[in-house]
């Protein structure tokens, strides 16, 4: 056969990048999507807080801060979080404004949970027809977005928040855990 | 027949390719907003549940989109500046066909390559057959000979 050394162009051909790919793709965290809007102006946003309020994202500007996506369904990814989202409030309350925003949640339902696991000193969004959902491209609580003093997005974590990646996002905006 | 068979094959090729021509160049009526907005649905992921379009599914976020696609669209945006609108927000994740054009053009890249592999195999067999049809009847000396070497070969 004058075409069998043909043949071995299949390893580098087929074999070693079928190999890579499988080999790369399976130990991906199919929850893991980098966030386009790292590196960009957070998102504008308006609307009514648990409380009643009127809360928008212009009341941010000035300061870094940290908004969480969360709902009261959210278990245990939300409990988990909750702790360290208080323990950031007590000793970052000044550097930093926080601001919660539900995710396909009921009013009821996120004041039985924060009635439940601690209350919170700042404001949550009720977010009632998921606009700011989907203008942060949020895709399931909890999700939180770390933003600077100038409005950028610095950083996007899916999942529970932990100490250690709360202490990257406050590296990144320049506050010392 | 037999030589009948490449320039049928040819025509067959021909008449496909007109029907492939006169199925792109029909003129495609303009979608409705409606239309438009369910087509835009159908391309965008779900982003709060599995393998579904936004088109086929029913939670808040779904339902979300779907109103915020039709108002983008009353505003007068293009299709593709909706498009665009949802994935500076969400990436190319909430598209639900990959916009890389290597996962578009490798299938093509593999039909043509198998189809001159093909080819190639069907004009060599060709070659072989007419190699063996010219090829000179065997003498009765050959016959002998080979009737010999079977039987040393059993023996």
């Amino acid at each position: 056969m004058r075409l069998a050394w043909l043949r071995w162009l299949l390893v580098p051909v087929v074999v070693v990048p079928l190999g890579w790919l499988l080999f790369t793709g399976l130990g991906r965290d199919p929850r893991l999507i980098p966030s386009p809007l790292v590196g960009k102006p957070m998102p504008a946003f308006a609307g009514t807080t648990l409380e009643g309020d009127q809360f928008s994202s212009a009341d941010l500007a000035g300061k870094p801060a940290v908004i969480n996506f969360w709902a009261s369904y959210c278990i245990p990814s939300c409990v988990e979080e909750h702790p360290v989202l208080l323990d950031l409030a007590a000793r970052h309350g000044n550097d930093l404004r926080m601001v919660g925003v539900l995710f396909n949640d009921t009013p009821d339902g996120a004041r039985g949970f924060l009635a439940r696991y601690g209350q919170v000193s700042w404001p949550n969004m009720l977010n009632a027809d998921g606009r700011i959902s989907i203008d942060y491209g949020v895709t399931g609580p909890p999700e939180t977005f770390f933003v600077d003093a100038q409005g950028v997005v610095v950083a996007h974590h899916v999942g529970p928040l932990t100490a250690s990646v709360v202490a990257d996002g406050l590296a990144l905006l320049g506050i010392t855990p | 027949m037999r030589r009948w068979a490449l320039p049928l094959a040819l025509a067959a090729l021909l008449a496909l390719a007109g029907l492939a021509a006169v199925q792109l160049l029909r003129p495609v009526e303009p979608l409705t907003a409606a239309e438009q907005a369910r087509e835009l649905a159908a391309e965008l992921r779900c982003p709060d549940c599995q393998s579904l379009s936004v088109a086929e599914s029913h939670t808040a976020a779904a339902n979300a989109i779907r109103s915020e696609i039709a108002e983008l669209l009353a505003a007068g945006q293009t299709p593709d500046q909706v498009r665009r609108h949802f994935v500076d927000r969400y990436g190319e994740w909430i598209l639900l066909s990959p916009t890389a054009p290597i996962a578009w053009w490798l299938p093509v890249a593999v039909l043509v390559v198998g189809g001159l592999a093909l080819t190639g195999w069907l004009l060599r067999g060709r070659r072989a057959a007419a190699v063996a049809a010219n090829a000179p009847p065997a003498d009765d000396s050959l016959r002998r000979r080979v009737r010999e070497e079977l039987e040393e070969l059993d023996a």
